[in-house]
């Protein structure tokens, strides 16, 4: 290998200037490394990572909106995915987690030898870890968003935008404000982690509370849901209409 | 570190603590115990020569001299005795009630060998045989008094260890500065030695500052404006941290800056404001410090925009609440409040509490 093939490409994520340019002036000092960006949000961390095909993230955990465990487990879904190196002043669970599962993380105010060996043993991490570690975060029981896999690059479908999850034998797909794409998710899992915000109407349907306008009956006797903006109409099963007529009513 | 400082008084020589005799509540409470217990010993004795009103009069005649004697005297005495060892408190606290007993019942001698009363009431209601007389009520008045003196200990004790525990308690809450706050605060210096040195100075100074105030352990009141000047180290900080994100509006002008408050009232509420309205909101947004004199009552409050919905909202913002409510109640018993609201998309806190420039006066409130 050539010295140009192994100059890291390095993502720097935190919502805190001055970490941000901290992280910067170490990466500068050590001088093996390229800073290929900067990012402020979990969101726009996912959304560069496509654009500039970094390397490494340096992803702090804590972030307002997405943070970084989220934003790391929606990368984790490329083939390419870039390694991540976690960095946090004080996340008690997040530490245990990551010294259970031997990923790297740094603790700020990061030290820049600290900085070097992280970045050396930098991996990319499997999708199953860093769900079992989410699982460990006491503030935010579900995602921000859901992700598709679009080329090298990850699409964001924020929660508060979908319209309802619908799943045949092979896959599932999310029906949203701007269209449709396929996920990797299992209905049963989505189920789990939004059960605050969607509500099951049937064996292959999962929709979100707030875009339901009215459960209604076709001629046939069929109870259905018609959603609102779209005006779909989605088949609830006999099983499930109960239980849908309770939950609409809390 | 930040361990929680040690409550130092803890060990302070043990003292007798007598209740203030002079107060008109405990004055009252000694002609109460006294008339009922002479109420008690006439019912139980049957005088069927004197008949029960008769023997009730003499005895609590003789009984509210005793009583209200001891009382008087305990009074007087109570500075003195507090400052002696424990010991010769006791022994001379029993000294003086039994003085005081001795000169009641040579009293009553007296009055009986002299010829002010007539012969007929003399025989009827003073004791026969003097020296008799004499020997038990000294007796009975030294058992009774050292009783009460134990119960005046223990009872102290008992109040010296609720007040240190809850002292305790508030010190060991005090010392609570979130770590989040401090790593993040360090990780802003650590940036900023090298790119503005000027502004991690100060901010190195406001961190000793507010840590200086989170571990002060000797006052447990200070001046508001004192106060208010932690909070406002405190939105330094977090400012050269949050940056754009943050903005504190202060609207205090209005209020007392030489009133007494307790320490640790408003940084503890600025900093959970940030915390819970600020940091899980991507685009920020402003805190509200407002104040103003009612009468005599200060009312102080803040308030913070709520989480946006979905975003994600940091669990547990109740335990810097009771803390402030309890230090309130400790320092002015029945006269404050803390409420806490959600508004709209607001989320409000509201501190009422007497207003005092005295700080001798705060704790006798």
């Amino acid at each position: 290998m050539n010295t140009l093939a192994s100059t890291q490409r390095v993502l720097i994520v935190d919502d805190e200037t001055p970490a941000r340019e901290r992280l910067r002036r170490l990466l500068d000092e050590l001088g093996e490394v390229v800073i290929v960006g900067e990012a402020a949000s979990g969101e726009a961390a996912v959304r560069l990572a496509g654009e500039l095909q970094p390397d490494v993230l340096l992803l702090d955990v804590r972030m307002p909106g997405m943070s970084g465990l989220e934003a790391a487990r929606h990368l984790a879904l490329l083939p390419a995915a870039p390694a991540v190196v976690f960095t946090t002043a004080y996340d008690s669970y997040a530490i245990e987690a990551f010294e259970a599962q031997a990923i790297g993380y740094l603790l700020k105010p990061v030290r820049a030898e600290k900085l070097r060996a992280a970045l050396q043993r930098a991996a990319r991490l499997a999708a199953a870890q860093l769900t079992s570690i989410a699982r460990a975060d006491p503030e935010r029981p579900a995602r921000s968003h859901v992700s598709a896999r679009l080329g090298d690059a990850v699409r964001l479908i924020a929660i508060a935008e979908i319209y309802y999850f619908s799943a045949d034998q092979k896959y599932t797909t999310v029906r949203h404000r701007a269209g449709s794409e396929l996920i990797e998710d299992t209905l049963r899992a989505l189920e789990g982690e939004f059960a605050a915000q969607f509500v099951r109407v049937h064996r292959n349907a999962l929709v979100n509370i707030s875009f339901l306008a009215a459960v209604e009956r076709d001629p046939a006797g069929q109870h259905q849901v018609v959603l609102r903006e779209t005006g779909e109409r989605l088949a609830v099963s006999r099983r499930l209409a109960g239980e849908l007529r309770e939950r609409l009513q809390l | 570190m930040i361990s929680a400082p040690g409550v130092r008084d803890v060990g302070r020589s043990r003292a007798l603590s007598l209740p203030d005799f002079c107060a008109a509540r405990a004055v009252l409470a000694v002609v109460l115990i006294v008339t009922l217990t002479a109420v008690v010993l006439s019912v139980a004795r049957q005088n069927v020569v004197l008949g029960f009103w008769l023997d009730l009069a003499r005895t609590a005649l003789f009984l509210l001299w005793t009583g209200l004697g001891c009382a008087a005297a305990l009074c007087l005495l109570r500075r003195p005795l507090a400052a002696l060892p424990l010991a010769t408190a006791i022994v001379g606290a029993l000294a003086a009630m039994l003085a005081v007993i001795a000169l009641v019942s040579a009293g009553v001698l007296w009055l009986g060998g002299s010829s002010l009363l007539g012969a007929r009431a003399t025989n009827l209601l003073l004791p026969e045989k003097p020296w008799h007389f004499f020997a038990a009520n000294l007796g009975i008045g030294a058992i009774v008094g050292a009783l009460a003196l134990r119960y005046f200990y223990v009872s102290g004790e008992w109040r010296r260890n609720v007040e240190l525990q809850a002292r305790a308690r508030i010190h060991a809450l005090q010392a609570r500065i979130r770590p989040h706050f401090l790593f993040n605060s360090m990780n802003t210096i650590a940036a900023l030695t090298r790119s503005n040195p000027e502004k991690a100075e100060e901010a190195v100074q406001d961190l000793a500052d507010l840590f200086r105030a989170n571990l002060s352990e000797q006052r447990s009141s200070i001046t508001l404006k004192e106060e208010l000047e932690v909070a406002r180290i405190y939105q330094r900080i977090e400012q050269l941290r949050l940056g754009e994100r943050l903005h504190v509006i202060w609207d205090v002008t209005d209020l007392p800056m030489r009133a007494q408050v307790p320490g640790l009232l408003m940084q503890p509420l600025l900093e959970n404001a940030i915390f819970h309205g600020i940091e899980p909101r991507p685009s920020g947004g402003i805190v509200t410090v407002s104040g103003a004199l009612d009468g005599d009552t200060i009312g102080l409050t803040v308030r913070n925009p709520l989480p946006e919905a979905g975003g994600a909202a940091h669990p547990g913002n109740r335990i810097a609440l009771d803390n402030i409510r309890e230090r309130m109640e400790l320092l002015y018993p029945g006269r404050s409040s803390v409420e806490a609201n959600r508004v709209g998309d607001e989320y409000i806190v509201r501190l009422r509490f007497p207003h005092v420039e005295d700080p001798t006066r705060i704790s006798s409130l």
